[in-house]
């Protein structure tokens, strides 16, 4: 019994020798995203230690994740302050020691290190701050506030904010110069959840069915609306942006330049076919009914009037009225020469239906704790291309329709759940001769079901003059020829009931005058589009040998 | 004899020379040039790269009716196409490349029928 108590009075007074103090730190409030001030407190505790009339601590940042701001003395009045600060440095701890030690750590430093104490590092930055009182420091006191910014970690060379700042030792003193022991906690000074920031590289995938990606330009717009970033996809569609934060909610758009050389072979017969055939069976919009649509985008393509997103013959007026070269009385959004229509949005949710409206969802987010939130696919879309010759087909399955129009001749032969967008080839012969000292040029068809037909012919103006087109295509159908600019005519046919075919034969000839003399006409006439349509809504690709 | 022997022995050493090594002779010698053909028949541009407009040579086997194709240099797509009439060798024509996209093109020589007869790349600049 007698050893009992005397290992307990041993124990007792072992503890009563070696009490300890701490020096603690913690941020003051809450940080959250790059750029905010943080806050830290560097305070007292006494624990069982003893009176503490001399603090002495010294701590490192990271000061390519901090910016200094600014330190405030907490020592009550009286007392003496003094701060130092050394950048490019950082301490070696004393190998084999606890790093919490903090008396252990200051003796390495003051006696043992030497010049190993502390080594050049350009990423870190040493404060030391050191107060002396009279009357002994009350527990739970702090010592005295650093603010710092919170800086980007982009191009940092670092990855997270994780043990930014680290109290290296401390020297606490009696007022009899007894050193106290003492700890420090925490151990390191870590941030998590940091949000902001530079999102880093950020790259934009253009969805466009038209091969000539280096036409579409992108904007980025923050919030507010206000353009952060602007410029031209590559040839391969894709577009490197920098500049774009963390955490930070944009829109993107893209645009077809309104100059592209081929805009006027963007919406053609083949258009024309499948708006007239949605008029005809449906009149539909979003809500439903009867339709021969396959996506609910199609309706705002189809929609070229502008009457809230529904396809009707005003539509299908406007479309053949535009193939004629005919000015109707509507302001039309057709996209033709010299003007484009738009329709872009993030390619998982374009055209997708949402309360019963088609969504172009232009929004997204960089995150960087998801990779995968730095690339956006862009879908783009161009109002009256219906058959997406230049546009991009959705992908969403709310954006897919489901009933077939019944009324209509057209697609009647499809299965439920086939796509409008058939097509097949057949040959057609386009030659030009002289003769007569006339340029001929001649379109030759046999291919039978036909119910229209579009040729954009480019010829050279400088060389040939057109006279005259003659159409044999037949009584029924409604023919057009039109010059779209100087060079560049526009002919073709189509049955608005669906039930003519354009003739077999030579249906169009057109009739040019030399300008100058020539012997032959080779290149002088060339072709663009060259599409027909069936009766079934098939798109026809002519093959010329 | 030994004349004949001499004489015999040049015709047999013009008998063992290849066509190749036979000097073509153009009938009409107002074919410049750059635009001779020395096969019977082809097609041939005075330059390679075209601005606005080049001469043509036509080589042709008979009197008949041809086609002078330009397709496009990367798809072989036929954006132009004229029928000639036209006789038996060389035929003097141009080319017209205004109001051709820049790019890079094949002409073909074809008859009626669409066989092809020669061919040559140029480029539109």
């Amino acid at each position: 019994m007698k050893k009992i108590l005397l290992l307990l009075v041993s124990v007792f007074f072992t503890l009563s020798i070696f009490g300890q103090s701490e020096i603690n730190y913690s941020p003051v409030y809450t940080v959250t995203k790059v750029g905010d001030t943080l806050t830290m407190k560097f305070q007292y505790n006494k624990g069982d230690g003893g009176d503490l009339t001399l603090a002495q601590f010294d701590f490192e940042y990271n000061n390519k994740l901090l910016s200094y701001i600014s330190s405030t003395s907490q020592a009550p009045s009286g007392a003496s302050y003094a701060r130092n600060n050394w950048t490019g440095y950082k301490f070696n701890p004393k190998a084999d020691t606890s790093e919490d030690d903090m008396d252990v750590q200051y003796t390495w430093w003051k006696d043992e290190a030497g010049n190993n104490s502390y080594s050049t590092s350009a990423n870190w930055s040493v404060e030391r701050t050191t107060i002396q009182t009279s009357a002994a420091y009350t527990d739970g006191n702090e010592f005295v506030k650093y603010s710092f910014k919170v800086k980007d970690k982009f191009n940092s060379g670092y990855d997270n904010y994780n043990n930014i700042i680290k109290v290296n030792w401390a020297n606490y003193q009696k007022a009899d110069g007894t050193a106290i022991q003492t700890i420090k906690s925490p151990s390191t000074q870590s941030l998590t959840g940091i949000e902001g920031g530079n999102a880093g590289a950020f790259t934009i995938n253009l969805k466009t069915a038209n091969s000539a990606k280096t036409d579409y330009s992108y904007t980025i717009k923050n919030g507010a609306g206000a353009s952060v970033a602007t410029g031209d996809f590559d040839e391969s569609g894709q577009a490197s942006i920098s500049g774009l934060e963390n955490n930070v909610t944009y829109t993107a758009e893209a645009n077809l330049k309104e100059d592209a050389t081929y805009l006027d072979e963007v919406v053609t017969v083949a258009d024309l076919a499948l708006v007239f055939a949605e008029a005809i069976g449906a009149s539909s919009g979003p809500s439903g009914g009867s339709t021969t649509f396959d996506y609910f985008i199609q309706d705002i393509m189809g929609d070229v009037v502008g009457d809230g997103g529904v396809v009707d013959f005003q539509d299908s007026y406007e479309i053949l009225a535009y193939l004629q070269g005919v000015t109707s009385g509507n302001t039309n959004r057709i996209t033709q020469d010299g003007k484009t229509e738009d329709y872009s949005g993030i390619e998982s949710t374009y055209g997708a239906v949402a309360n019963n409206t088609v969504t172009f969802s232009k929004s997204f987010t960089p995150l960087d704790s998801d990779a995968s939130t730095k690339t956006i696919d862009l879908a783009h879309g161009l109002v009256g291309d219906v058959n997406f010759s230049h546009s991009w087909e959705p992908t969403v399955n709310s954006g897919e329709k489901t009933t077939v129009a019944s009324s209509s001749s057209f697609r009647i032969s499809s299965a439920a759940g086939s796509k409008y967008g058939q097509t097949e080839t057949a040959n057609i012969d386009l030659i030009s001769e002289i003769k007569d000292g006339q340029v001929i040029f001649s379109i030759n068809s046999d291919i039978e079901g036909m119910v229209g037909s579009q040729f954009n012919i480019v010829y050279d103006p400088n060389i040939l003059s057109l006279e005259n087109v003659i159409f044999d295509t037949g009584n029924e159908m409604t023919n057009f020829s039109n010059i779209i600019q100087d060079g560049l005519v526009r002919v073709g046919s189509f049955d608005q009931n669906v039930s003519s075919e354009v003739k077999q034969g030579t249906p169009y000839k057109l009739v040019f005058t030399p300008l100058e003399n020539i012997t032959n006409a080779s290149g002088l006439i060339s072709f663009r589009v060259k599409e027909g349509v069936k009766a079934d809504g098939t798109q026809i690709n002519f093959i010329i040998q | 004899m030994k004349k004949i022997l001499i004489l015999l022995s040049l015709f047999l050493m013009m008998g063992c020379y290849q066509d190749d090594d036979l000097v073509t002779l153009y009938p009409d010698q107002d074919v410049p040039e750059s635009l001779q053909i020395k096969e019977l028949i082809g097609i041939k541009l005075e330059n390679t790269i075209v601005t606005d407009r080049v001469a043509m040579n036509v080589k042709l086997p008979l009197d008949g009716k041809y086609r002078i194709k330009i397709r496009h240099g990367m798809n072989n797509e036929l954006i132009s196409q004229e029928m000639i009439t036209a006789g038996e060798g060389d035929n003097l024509l141009k080319v017209y490349v205004a109001s051709l996209e820049k790019s890079g093109y094949l002409i073909q020589l074809t008859d009626e029928f669409h066989n092809v007869l020669g061919n040559q790349s140029f480029v539109v600049n």
